[in-house]
């Protein structure tokens, strides 16, 4: 049915309207059954039979004069139908409605299409939506990138409007605009005449998920190059199990018609330690692997040597960090089985500093990154990361409820950090507490109707709490159980940053402050300087990270510096999108001038009134002769 | 002679104006003066009746000497033999006809009365009968000026009712009534089963004929409009129409064919046709289309 109609020269929004020409037959019944004859008695009807009779004997027109009632009423109830279904064509912009302008501000906007950047294009358009506004007409801006930011609130004040278009800036992040879409989408059904419009190169990677539904949005296309290549991807690998080199990997993107030929060059500070030759096929990716030195700190940065229509994906940064020893300490009586197991298993970890103390000697966490409690609790819940065996954190909320005999796994949550690659279904348990959790608490190992194994973290402090004593199972003679304390050490924060080498544009980098900071700066790429406030127990996040480049943060004694990299194939695939797929629809992009859905729907009511009057007109005729 | 008796039915005046009427049988204008008619008994003497009184335009012949001398005033002798005029008065009284602003039968009724009243006056014989559908009111014949309280009670107290049926209605009339003269029948004709037999049953009896067709101002001119359920008064059918422009034009067409096609009728019969709408003004048509049509003199 809907493809019988986007065969015609328009379509329709909402096609489900047409059930109701069900009504069809509803209103010819109504009609048969409504002609109620006042009754008149008369001297005679001989001469008004025969008059009848000579008139339906002349029948047919006068049998279609009889029903051109009906017919009318069937016009106006198919016309009322058409305008339910909101029928639309797509015609020219000639201003009279509100606009909801959404303008792509991402890193692929900042390619140069003739030495003009294509936000400078995207703003001259803007620029020209706003000059063909009508006198009431609104807009409203909205930016996106990564995230959206509502630039300017709908309103007619055109010269805000341009105020606002011109401050946009370029980001160096990918693109998102599900988001921006979706609440623009919402804001159409509460504003009937309101617009969508998406100013865009149409490099967006999260259309996809926005969900199967009709999208009525324009999209106004800029740009046209496709000169570009760039690092899509870049890491070190370390050498397995102590063997071999450290490796790095870089992955250049070509996003141009014809092959590209050009050098690779991985520096570490400023000093050039590896040069390679790339060729990349059209529109193609290839892969570069590096030797690197046994180094442990330092900042890597690759650069691909080729003048193209977008910079910015073309130099990336690693920031090395060593691998620091992870401070763990072990609270439990020495004799006890349990830190029998405990003490071996922290042994195992070379990044482990492990540290034992009797629960009557503990005074608090110290400089320890993780506590470990076996059958003990303090009063306070340490700062930072810890976990409880065969104990109750003061967590408030957690409470038990009695003990469980021989409790199986049952389920796992195979999602949280200290559960990878973990299976523990064959652990055997005498018995546990059973359990009951606090609000928020995420059980990730649970037998039926209790968990064994649950985070209880809160407050920006980390906090496992195992239900059972060790001795009570055979759990540290299973795989599972030094998996388990390597994934521990490893969600500890000081430790999960190490292995941060980078974060994408946009992303917030964590910062662990030193035990007495309370302040700090960061120096951002270009040298502005920005102060943050730090808090000594929980790890503090900047997420003033649109542009691409190394970030140095100093708190207290410490200086540390943090990389953000763009480093998406999306966005350095800059050729602009014909179309774009949003939800069910696709929508053409348009280059010149808005194409908006003209609905119709306002001249079919109109048609509709006209016909009711008409078919008044033919009633008071035909009754009044 | 004044009116010694009044009438709802007429004025009066008009009663006046009447009285100097008189009917005209049409053998009469065929030349024949009055007593010099034609009497079909042969050879037998001239048998004197009554008198009457002189009239201008009577015969001389026939006064009464004797007694003009005697009381100085003119009076006729009437003659057995003289074919006398007898009224024969027709009323459809169905129940048709009790329709109309007047009622038609009002109308008929007046009329009736005047065409009675005229030939009493004149001393000719009346004779009147109501048919409402099978049932048959009879006023006796009669005869003379006195009689018009009679005549005009009659008429008064006819009620319309019953179906029409004009033939068999004629027919039974004419059976019991075969005295020659003049006949008038009053009906608007709206007879399922046509008029023809009817009109054909009235050439048999002899009698000059007149027809008085009275029709209501609602059935030459209908105002009725929309969608209606026609209920015939006689006959309880139904008929629905919707009133439209042509249905109506229709109706019109149908009425004057009906109209012109009794006048036809009635003029290949030699029946004199009077065609009359009951809310007309009912002396101008007492007074000057009956003496138009050779009615009354």
């Amino acid at each position: 049915m809907s493809a019988l109609f986007q065969a015609a020269a328009g379509s329709f929004l909402a096609p489900a309207f047409f059930g109701f020409l069900g009504l069809i037959p509803v209103v010819i019944l109504l009609y048969l059954l409504k002609l109620r004859r006042t009754q008149v008695v008369i001297s005679s009807t001989l001469l008004w039979r025969k008059s009848l009779q000579d008139l339906t004997a002349n029948a047919p027109f006068q049998r279609l004069r009889r029903n051109l009632l009906l017919l009318l009423q069937i016009i106006v109830l198919l016309l009322v139908v058409a305008a339910l279904a909101r029928p639309f064509i797509r015609a020219d912009a000639t201003g009279g409605d509100d606009i909801c302008l959404l303008f792509d501000r991402s890193a692929s906007m900042q390619t140069l299409e003739n030495g003009r950047a294509r936000l400078d294009l995207a703003k001259g358009k803007a620029l020209e939506i706003v000059d063909d506004m009508a006198g009431s007409d609104k807009m409203m801006i909205v930016t996106f990138e990564r995230g959206s930011d509502v630039l300017c609130e709908l309103t007619d004040d055109r010269r805000r409007l341009r105020a606002a278009i011109r401050s946009i800036t370029a980001s160096d992040t990918p693109t998102r605009v599900r988001d921006s879409v979706l609440v623009a989408s919402s804001l159409q059904a509460s504003t009937p005449d309101l617009r969508i419009v998406i100013l865009s190169d149409g490099k967006i990677a999260d259309l996809e998920d926005i969900g199967a539904r009709a999208f009525d949005v324009s999209f106004l296309q800029v740009g046209a190059t496709s000169n570009n290549a760039g690092i899509v991807a870049f890491s070190v690998r370390d050498p397995l199990e102590g063997v071999g080199q450290r490796q790095c990997l870089v992955l250049v993107s070509n996003d141009r018609p014809e092959p590209l030929e050009t050098t690779l060059t991985l520096y570490l500070e400023d000093e050039t330690i590896a040069v390679e030759e790339v060729a990349v096929p059209a529109k193609d990716v290839a892969e570069v692997v590096f030797a690197l030195p046994d180094l442990d700190t330092g900042v890597l940065r690759a650069e691909l040597d080729h003048d193209d229509a977008l910079a910015v994906d073309n130099t990336a940064w690693l920031v090395l960090r060593p691998a620091s020893a992870v401070k763990v300490l072990l609270v439990a009586k020495g004799d006890s089985t349990a830190a029998y197991f405990l003490k071996r298993v922290l042994a195992l970890n070379p990044r482990v500093e492990a540290g034992v103390m009797e629960p009557e000697n503990y005074t608090g966490r110290g400089d320890y990154d993780l506590v470990i409690f076996d059958g003990f609790a303090p009063d306070t819940l340490p700062d930072g990361a810890s976990v409880f065996f065969n104990a109750l954190p003061p967590v408030e909320g957690l409470g038990e409820d009695g003990v469980i005999e021989n409790p199986p796994v049952i389920a796992t949550d195979p999602d949280h950090p200290v559960m990878r690659f973990l299976n523990p279904q064959n652990v055997d348990i005498a018995k546990a507490r059973r359990l009951v959790l606090p609000d928020g608490a995420r059980p990730l190992v649970s037998t039926q109707g209790a968990p064994l194994l649950a985070d209880v973290s809160r407050g920006g402090r980390q906090v496992l709490v195992v239900a059972f004593d060790l001795a009570d199972t055979n759990w540290p003679l299973r795989l599972s159980f030094p998996l388990f304390m390597q994934n521990l050490v490893a969600w500890v924060p000081t430790a999960s940053l190490a292995e941060q080498t980078y974060v994408a544009t946009g992303e917030p980098i964590t910062i662990v402050p030193t035990p007495d900071a309370t302040a700090g700066t960061v120096t951002l790429p270009g040298g502005a300087t920005e102060a943050i406030a730090l808090d000594p127990t929980r790890p503090t996040y900047f997420g003033n990270t649109a542009r691409a480049g190394l970030y140095t943060v100093q708190h207290g004694e410490q200086v540390e510096r943090h990389a953000a990299n763009l480093l998406d194939f999306h966005e350095s695939a800059v050729t602009p999108a014909a179309a774009l797929e949003i939800g069910r629809s696709e929508v053409a992009a348009e280059r010149d001038r808005i194409r908006q859905n003209r609905e119709l729907w306002r001249w079919l009511v109109l048609a509709a009134l006209a016909v009711l009057a008409a078919e008044w007109w033919v009633y008071s005729r035909r009754a009044w002769l | 002679m004044a009116a010694s008796t009044t009438s709802g039915l007429l004025e009066p005046d008009f009663l006046r104006k009447l009285e100097r009427l008189a009917l005209i049988s049409k053998r009469a204008r065929l030349g024949m003066a009055k007593g010099e008619r034609k009497s079909k008994r042969k050879g037998s003497s001239v048998e004197f009746a009554d008198y009457r009184d002189y009239v201008q335009g009577d015969d001389l012949r026939h006064v009464d000497w004797n007694i003009a001398g005697r009381l100085d005033a003119l009076y006729l002798k009437l003659f057995e033999e003289q074919e006398d005029l007898t009224l024969h008065l027709l009323i459809d009284a169905s129940a048709s006809m009790g329709f109309g602003t007047p009622p038609k039968l009002e109308f008929a009724s007046r009329m009736a009365a005047a065409l009675g009243y005229i030939a009493l006056v004149g001393y000719d014989r009346l004779s009147a009968e109501a048919f409402c559908g099978d049932r048959v009111f009879r006023l006796p014949a009669c005869r003379g000026k006195g009689n018009a309280g009679k005549l005009f009670a009659f008429l008064e107290g006819l009620d319309a009712g019953g179906p029409t049926r004009l033939e068999e209605s004629c027919r039974s009339y004419l059976v019991r009534n075969r005295a020659k003269g003049v006949a008038v029948l009053l009906s608007d004709f709206l007879d399922p089963a046509g008029f023809e037999d009817c009109l054909r049953r009235l050439c048999m009896s002899g009698s000059d004929l007149y027809v008085i067709h009275v029709l209501s101002r609602d059935e030459v001119d209908p105002q009725i409009s929309g969608d209606l359920r026609l209920v015939d008064s006689e006959t309880q059918a139904f008929t629905e129409i919707s009133m439209s422009r042509a249905l109506l034009r229709r109706y019109q067409q149908n009425l004057d064919g009906f109209r012109s096609t009794l006048r036809r009728e009635c003029l290949a019969r030699d029946i004199g046709y009077v065609p009359a709408v009951s809310d007309m003004p009912f002396e101008r048509i007492a007074l000057d289309v009956l003496r138009q049509q050779g009615m009354v003199k």
